[in-house]
């Protein structure tokens, strides 16, 4: 209690050092009469009396400043000091301080809105229950077309779930954008069907309602469905009143039984979770079929590796068990967290570095311009150390002068975030995981005040250095203006620039490739074309497909096609860019059960007449698919180049046949080769492809998107569309895209990335132009009496610019050289994100030096150009 | 010459925080005192024994009253000058139970170690 007081009243005192001074004063006063007197009356004189006193008593100045020591904090008082002094200096030249400090804010700003990306992302724990012990289980095999990874067999998880003993919890799951009426109301929502114990996985108990029972577990279609709150919100007007509601899925009723808490939304913001029975193991075509994922949950204290070796154990029992299908198939066990970011990881961490690197070269930046000042302060300097001043005391004075400014800066940064994250947020592609939360938290908080740190240090070390040289009489002699530590400051400026340039090259370099590499990826054919193209996702929900969809589908194209504007129309199971199955081929053959991985393996698609037209897919020979290809005629197929090639190389294929593993083994006739797609962008390869007929084929028919090939901008067409569906049938949700937009997905994290990279590159590139001139104009007024005296003496101004050229070009080269280098070092970490540019291409190195190698000669050339009109008579009367 | 410098020699300089205690029994037992009449007053006790500038008071007072444990107000002195007397508070004097137990174990503490050192 009585420390606390104490404590509290030093502190008091920090804040009003001044407060008890006359009191003090005043008392020992008082103090030295009362012995004045005392001693007079034992019978010494005045004067005598005086000096007794003052010798009992001590020094009167020693006993304040203990006092002072003792009701306060002294050195806190000194910072305090010192920061007043700071602003005062700062009030002096407004604008100055206010430069700096909007800089560096804008650096420290763009550190924490990417830092806060990186946190939420990268940093921050799954938000389920112990995310740690959360792994997906995913299998690895070698197929022909080279390693397939992710989604596993039904049959498979059965022997896996039954037999492992390092799991506390196992599951797998299906699913995607659904459609499902509610109410009268037909929508599109994210549905994933859910083995049980999925939701033991994530521990996750729904907060009203119940998980799905046994009955609802067993075969047959599903029954019950367990919403999200968010979606029980938007439907129903809470989680308590959703249960017991009727979804319909497919034209059969779902009721709802449990509600999720808010923000469990796992996978990819599924808002509706049906169940899906464990499958018959003993159904071989079930460990062909690689249609679903799994995740499980570790016993507490168990290692990821016990799991993983555990499970390669398994999958070496089910390769002998299973030859036919099994051999080579392994099991990889992964953290879920580490699956979910692994492919973003390397990209925000070279996001934060280039952000990083940008507030370096702009505390450099800074940090040249706080130097000419302290040289312009060095009469100041030299009057406070005339005054007493330590060395190191004007050190800390310089350093508490950083620490202003950077504090300053990293709350106006913080601000910046703070209205900036949403933004960047908004431009990262949707293909990063957790964005929805991202948000300022306590390590955020502390990464702003410790980068706020670093760059104030960073910013003092110069003027630091430099005021700790000056020489006092120097300083004080010639009125400070100019040329204290004259030499070395200049080197010390020089070598700010070289630093400023070498960095600004390794973020050009990286700007460079990555923006070459887009490029490149821009100018791949991708195999269609994109533009004026809508999409339009229908799902016809009715029980049996082969009745309804087809007809829907084939009227609303026949609608659509006598719109105006309409070039073609066509429908597809999925459009490039959303490859939906892959399976196996042979050719004239119909393989038997014991072959199933005999086949090559390709992508399948099913089309009606049209599409090809409508997507821009060239037909190289043979024919397009029309009303011959119906349900009861003869089977028939059109495969891509890749296929051709790949099954009969150097023959034709066309009236050869081809089975599938997608519906049906039945034999199709090839009546037709179209041309190659890149289907997941253009840094994929072709991949051999099938496509079959939409009315011979019934699998997932009940959803297609229809492709509309225009002449204006297809979004315009959506209206017409929306309706036309609506007359054909109310209940059909429909939704809209466009085929450039699907594209652009491709390669939106490229875009992002060379977009991010390349303007954080512009930045340092103007930045240390800034440099370069800077310490031209400098060198130009430290030398102006020179120059004076040689233009009087009859140097002409081409000497005059070659004379001050010399150093800046040696910095410039320096800066280059060094910039290149270490752009070799570190350019190589981004080569698994480029596209056919190597990290060491040389023509971007060559353009890089040589844009900055310009930019700083003219930043040179200017200073240099002026000091030419130096007049010499006022330059050396000024001397 | 010599034996001024051994009468300083004999002098005992003060622990750290002693100080506080003998300020603290000196006002409870004497009531409301002013510094310098605290410090004559020390001097006495101590019989000169004591190395002690008046000055060096001043921080013991400024700690014990900003703990609380003394109150210091202005007034004025039977000659009619002013001083500032400081007196203890209730909270001073509970202190001194407590500082004074605390003073005797260490006391006792040291004594014993140099007992056995010197055994």
């Amino acid at each position: 209690m009585a420390q606390l007081r104490r404590l509290l009243l030093r502190l008091y005192n920090v804040v009003f050092p001044a407060r008890s001074e006359p009191d003090l004063a005043r008392e020992l006063a008082s103090h030295l009469t009362l012995m004045e007197e005392d001693l007079q009356r034992h019978g010494m004189t005045s004067d005598e009396a005086r000096l007794a006193a003052r010798r009992a008593f001590g020094g009167v100045e020693q006993t304040k400043e203990h006092h002072r020591d003792t009701r306060s904090f002294v050195w806190l008082d000194d910072v305090r000091r010192d920061v007043a002094y700071a602003l005062r200096t700062a009030r002096r030249s407004p604008g100055f301080a206010l430069l700096g400090v909007a800089v560096l804010a804008l650096g420290i700003g763009a550190n924490t809105a990417v830092f806060s990306v990186v946190n939420t992302v990268l940093l921050k724990p799954l938000p389920y229950q112990d995310p740690d012990r959360i792994v997906t289980l995913t299998t690895d095999l070698v197929r022909d077309v080279g390693p397939i990874r992710g989604n596993i067999a039904d049959a498979d998880f059965q022997d896996w779930r039954s037999q492992a003993t390092t799991f506390e919890a196992m599951a797998y799951f299906q699913g995607g954008a659904t459609a499902v009426v509610v109410g009268e109301q037909a929508e599109y929502t994210r549905l994933t069907r859910v083995s049980d114990d999925f939701f033991r996985v994530f521990g996750v108990r729904p907060i009203v309602g119940r998980l799905f029972g046994p009955e609802e577990l067993r075969s047959g279609p599903p029954s019950a469905a367990i919403v999200s709150s968010i979606f029980a919100q938007s439907h129903f007007g809470g989680s308590g009143q959703a249960i017991g509601r009727t979804i319909r899925l497919f034209n059969r009723p779902l009721s709802i039984v449990g509600v999720t808490p808010s923000g469990f939304a796992f996978p990819d913001g599924t808002e509706i979770w049906t169940p899906v029975p464990l499958p018959n193991a003993a159904n071989p075509l079930l460990r062909i079929g690689l249609n679903f994922r799994a995740v499980g949950r570790l016993k507490s204290g168990l290692s990821l590796e016990q799991a993983q070796s555990e499970m390669a154990t398994i999958a070496g029992r089910l390769e002998q068990q299973y030859p036919d299908t099994n051999t080579g198939t392994r099991v990889v066990v992964m953290r879920l967290h580490e699956r979910m970011v692994g492919d973003v990881r390397l990209m925000l961490y070279m996001l934060l570095a280039a952000v990083g690197l940008v507030l370096l070269i702009a505390c450099t930046n800074l940090a040249t311009l706080l130097l000419a000042r302290a040289t312009a302060r060095a009469q100041e300097i030299s009057v406070r150390a005339a005054l007493g001043a330590s060395r190191g005391r004007i050190v800390r004075q310089m350093l508490i002068e950083g620490l202003v400014q950077g504090l300053a800066a990293g709350t106006a940064g913080l601000g910046l975030a703070f209205g900036s994250t949403k933004t960047l947020v908004a431009f990262i592609p949707g293909n990063v995981p957790r964005l929805d939360e991202i948000a300022i938290d306590q390590r955020v908080l502390f990464f702003t005040l410790l980068v706020s740190l670093i760059s104030s240090v960073l910013l003092a070390l110069a003027p630091a250095f430099h005021a700790s040289q000056v020489q006092l009489e120097n300083g004080l002699r010639q009125g400070g203006t100019r040329s204290v530590a004259g030499g070395r400051t200049r080197r010390v400026r020089e070598a700010l620039v070289v630093v400023q340039l070498a960095l600004a090259v390794v973020l050009l370099a990286g700007g460079g490739l990555l923006i070459r590499s887009f490029v490149a990826l821009q100018n791949v054919a991708l195999g269609f074309e994109p533009q004026r193209v809508l999409v339009i996702d229908a799902t016809v929900a009715t029980a049996d497909p082969r009745q309804n969809a087809s007809l829907f589908f084939r009227d609303l194209m026949a609608e659509m096609s006598k719109v105006p504007g309409v070039v073609a129309t066509g429908a597809t199971m999925a459009a490039p860019g959303r490859v939906d199955s892959t399976g196996a081929y042979w050719i004239d053959h119909v393989p038997q059960p014991s072959e199933m991985r005999t086949g090559s393996s390709n992508v399948n698609s099913i089309v009606a007449p049209g599409t090809f037209a409508a997507l821009g897919i060239p037909l190289v020979r043979g024919r397009e698919f029309d009303d011959r290809d119906v349900r009861d005629a003869p089977m028939t197929a059109i495969v891509n180049e890749t296929l051709a090639r790949r099954a009969l190389p150097g023959q034709d294929v066309i009236g050869h046949t081809i089975v599938c593993a997608f519906d049906t083994f039945e034999q199709m006739t090839i009546v037709g080769v179209v041309g190659d797609v890149r289907q997941a962008g253009p840094a994929d390869e072709s991949r051999p492809e099938c496509y079959m007929p939409y009315l011979q084929h019934f699998y997932n028919r009940a959803t297609l998107s229809v492709v509309i090939r225009t002449t204006t901008d297809p979004m315009l067409l959506s209206e017409t569309v929306r309706r036309k569906a609506r007359e054909l049938a109310p209940t059909v949700p429909v939704r809209f895209t466009t085929l450039d937009a699907l594209t652009a997905q491709n390669v939106a994290q490229p875009r992002f990335r060379a977009l991010l990279i390349g303007e954080f590159a512009a930045v340092a590139l103007v930045l240390a132009v800034i440099g370069v001139f800077g310490v031209m104009a400098y060198v130009v007024s430290q030398r102006r009496a020179e120059i004076g005296l040689r233009v009087a003496l009859g140097a002409t101004p081409a000497q005059i610019i070659w004379l001050l050229l010399g150093r800046g070009l040696a910095v410039i080269g320096i800066g280059l050289t060094a910039g290149l280098l270490g752009a070799a070092l570190t350019t190589r970490y981004l080569g698994s994100l480029l596209f056919e540019i190597k990290p060491t291409d040389p023509l971007t190195y060559i353009s890089v030096a040589g844009l900055l190698a310009m930019t700083s000669l003219v930043a040179l050339y200017v200073p240099a150009r002026r000091a030419t009109k130096i007049d010499p008579l006022v330059a050396l009367r000024c001397e | 010459m010599a034996s001024a410098q051994r009468a300083q020699k004999d002098r005992v300089e003060l622990l750290q925080g002693t100080l506080d205690l003998i300020v603290l029994r000196a006002l409870a037992t004497m009531g409301p005192q002013h510094a310098y009449a605290l410090a004559a007053r020390l001097e006495q006790v101590g019989k000169h024994a004591l190395t002690l500038n008046q000055g060096t008071l001043y921080p013991a007072l400024v700690r014990l009253e900003q703990s609380g444990w003394i109150k210091g107000t202005w007034q004025t002195t039977e000659n009619n000058r002013e001083a500032k007397y400081y007196a203890i508070t209730k909270a001073g004097r509970r202190a001194i139970e407590k500082q004074t137990e605390r003073w005797r174990r260490l006391a006792g503490l040291v004594d014993k170690l140099l007992v056995s050192e010197g055994a």
